[in-house]
């Protein structure tokens, strides 16, 4: 089978695997008052959309990663910098500038230190040769311990007043923001993929690195800016959080690193590089946030929910295998 | 204060010069000895474990001849007790544990009394009273207290006790999760029209509070009461609802009651939570018998103290939330 065929069966199989857990929610969905079923409200399925997001947001990035053949740990640990960088410009830092640029001014710092740690996995890995695995490993370790060191150990308010922190909150948790963010990404990113240089080294570096190198394609430089946009869209996805959840965790974010690898893996991308893409893990970050709201929505203990997520991650795999 | 009681010492310990224990040691103090007191705490990674640490590092700053050292479990038994032993080899004059797990700590912490370190276990329980003394925070007492002011609210809306609550709870299995909803559950099954309609667990953390909350309310078109085992967890429920415009419609009640900005005390003042009961940071009760046990010879501590809750409403908010803002 030629490569394209191969990879439009798998994106069908994922479409598939969609439709499939889609009709199963509505199925089994309980009813209001009405009569209706609550799953198809229309404010359900913005909730999906919007509980999907910042995992949506990070996987995203994971996609470049996975794509290039390498994994990064350092997301939940990343987008918990993120948060809390965010909510401490926003409460600690006085200034004259307007809450415009208060704002923005917190965004940027947040997504500059996240750009960093990304920059940072993407040159250790390529200049020191240790495989990405480790070295994220460490910088989840080590950007955690930074997370808390800078809050001492708190959670940062943002507040329920009118000051600049809370019209933060107020401004950057509404439905709609959340899910355009998602969107737009998940559009840049899908052509940045599918339609520029960039995106086929990517592809290429994750392929068959050694063809790459033949080819004389700039594998370290590549491999760097895959890092440092994971690492910033990490951060967009810290930003979210931080703003619907109304604080700066420095615990936030835990094993979130697994959920983006899972909706990744879900949606087809394999996990030894070059295969996969954009939309596939869209669909992937659906999958799994269709599957907890149509378990939640029937009040399906917390710990069975866990179990079903590993039946649908292997199988999920297994079907995209088969092809 | 602290110049008499030393000078009492002073005479003290110079009548009882060959004498050993305690005596010894009011001896030291006498002579100008520092005091050193270590803290095992399981996990500074928690807003409530870092108000203790910062509370205490207030208190022992207190005394010129005290110094602290806090030492971090991380959420790790094995750790825990390795960095006990340690401990154990610097003989700490006051040794305060805040053990991860009952079962795991039990052990070392025998050790350390077997090595003549006056200990103190704070807050939670281990399995043999292996301490000089536990100052005990009752969970149950909590629930059973947040149970009965969900009633009065009830009765109050609805003139007889009848409501429908959802209960969001903290990270399955930990005691403060159990007896959080044990007590609270006694109360309510007095009352058969109380009914909990709705329980999720939110592992303590507000995203989840809020996350758990956004199907809850969809699946839910009535409810009176969000009871959360802690603060956060209601937080994060108070945002979900205020997201559809229904946090009027309910009240939401939270556990712990922590001051600074980020506590529970704040959000009962700025009218998000109806209501907070405070979880004791203990380590208040563990330095007064501690200088006690350290500075008073013949002093002998009860084997348990047990520290009661304070209902912090709108009325008190703002005087708890000086005295608990460090």
């Amino acid at each position: 089978m030629d490569p394209h065929r191969r990879q439009l069966l798998k994106r069908l199989q994922s479409v598939l695997g969609l439709v499939v857990i889609l009709i199963l929610a509505i199925f089994i969905s309980p009813k209001n008052a009405a009569g209706d079923r609550i799953f198809l409200e229309v404010g359900n399925l913005t909730d999906i959309l919007r509980q999907a997001a910042e995992i949506g947001v990070i996987a995203l990035g994971m996609t470049l990663v996975i794509l290039s053949a390498g994994i990064d740990l350092s997301v939940g640990s990343t987008l918990a910098l993120s948060a809390t960088v965010t909510a401490m410009v926003l409460t600690r830092w006085k200034t004259d500038l307007g809450s415009g640029m208060h704002i923005l001014v917190a965004i940027l710092a947040a997504l500059a230190a996240c750009g960093a740690v990304g920059a940072i996995n993407g040159v250790v890995i390529v200049s020191l040769r240790i495989q990405p695995f480790i070295v994220t490993l460490a910088t989840m370790i080590g950007i955690r311990g930074l997370a808390r060191r800078l809050t001492d150990n708190t959670n940062i308010d943002l507040g329920f007043g009118q000051d600049v922190s809370s019209q933060f909150a107020k401004l950057g948790s509404g439905k709609a923001l959340v899910v355009a963010v998602f969107a737009i990404l998940a559009i840049a990113c899908a052509v940045v993929l599918g339609r520029t240089v960039f995106g086929r080294r990517v592809k290429a570096v994750g392929d068959n690195e050694r063809a790459a190198l033949y080819a004389g394609l700039p594998i370290k430089r590549t491999r760097i800016w895959v890092y440092t946009l994971c690492g910033l869209l990490a951060g967009v996805a810290g930003v979210l959080h931080a703003a619907q959840n109304h604080q700066g965790n420095p615990n936030a974010g835990m094993s979130y690193e697994l959920d983006a690898i899972a909706a990744v893996v879900i949606g087809g991308t394999s996990l030894s590089g070059g295969q996969g893409s954009i939309a596939g893990t869209v669909i992937g970050t659906l999958i799994t946030g269709i599957l907890t709201n149509m378990l939640r929505l029937n009040n399906v203990d917390s710990n069975t929910e866990l179990m079903l997520k590993a039946v649908i991650i292997v199988a999920a795999v297994w079907i995209a295998r088969r092809s | 204060m602290i110049p008499i009681i030393s000078r009492f010492l002073t005479v003290a310990g110079l009548i009882a010069v060959a004498s050993c224990g305690s005596k010894d040691r009011a001896k030291e103090a006498a002579a100008g000895k520092q005091f050193f007191v270590a803290f095992s705490q399981c996990n500074n990674a928690e807003p409530y474990r870092a108000a203790q640490n910062e509370l205490l590092t207030r208190l022992v700053a207190k005394s010129p001849d005290m110094r602290l050292s806090i030492i971090d479990g991380q959420q790790d038994s094995s750790k825990q007790i390795a960095q006990i032993e340690t401990l154990i080899l610097q003989k700490p004059d006051l040794l305060i544990v805040a053990p991860n797990e009952r079962a795991p700590l039990t052990a070392v912490m025998g050790k350390a009394m077997a090595a003549g370190i006056t200990t103190i276990c704070l807050e939670r329980d281990i399995v043999e009273p292996n301490y000089t003394t536990y100052i005990a925070c009752d969970n149950l007492a909590i629930g059973r207290q947040a149970g009965e002011f969900i009633v009065e609210h009830l009765k109050k809306k609805y003139g007889k006790p009848q409501g429908k609550i959802v209960e969001l709870k903290g990270l399955l299995g930990v005691e403060g999760q159990i007896n959080r909803h044990g007590g609270a559950h006694e109360i309510f099954a007095k009352y058969p029209e109380v009914r909990v309609i709705h329980e999720a667990v939110a592992d303590w953390l507000q995203n989840k509070g809020r996350e758990r909350m956004t199907e809850i309310l969809r699946a839910q078109p009535e409810i009176d009461v969000v009871y959360g085992h802690n603060d956060p967890m209601a937080v994060g429920a108070y945002l979900a609802a205020q997201e559809l415009g229904r946090e009027k419609k309910m009240i939401f009640v939270g556990v712990d009651g922590l001051g600074g900005p980020a506590g529970g005390i704040k959000k009962v003042m700025d009218g998000v939570l109806a209501v907070t009961f405070y979880y004791p940071l203990a380590v208040d009760k563990a330095m007064e018998v501690g200088n006690r046990m350290l500075r008073e010879p013949g002093f002998i501590p009860d084997k348990k103290y047990t520290l009661g809750t304070e209902i912090i409403t709108p009325q008190n908010a703002a005087k708890m939330y000086e005295r608990l803002t460090f």
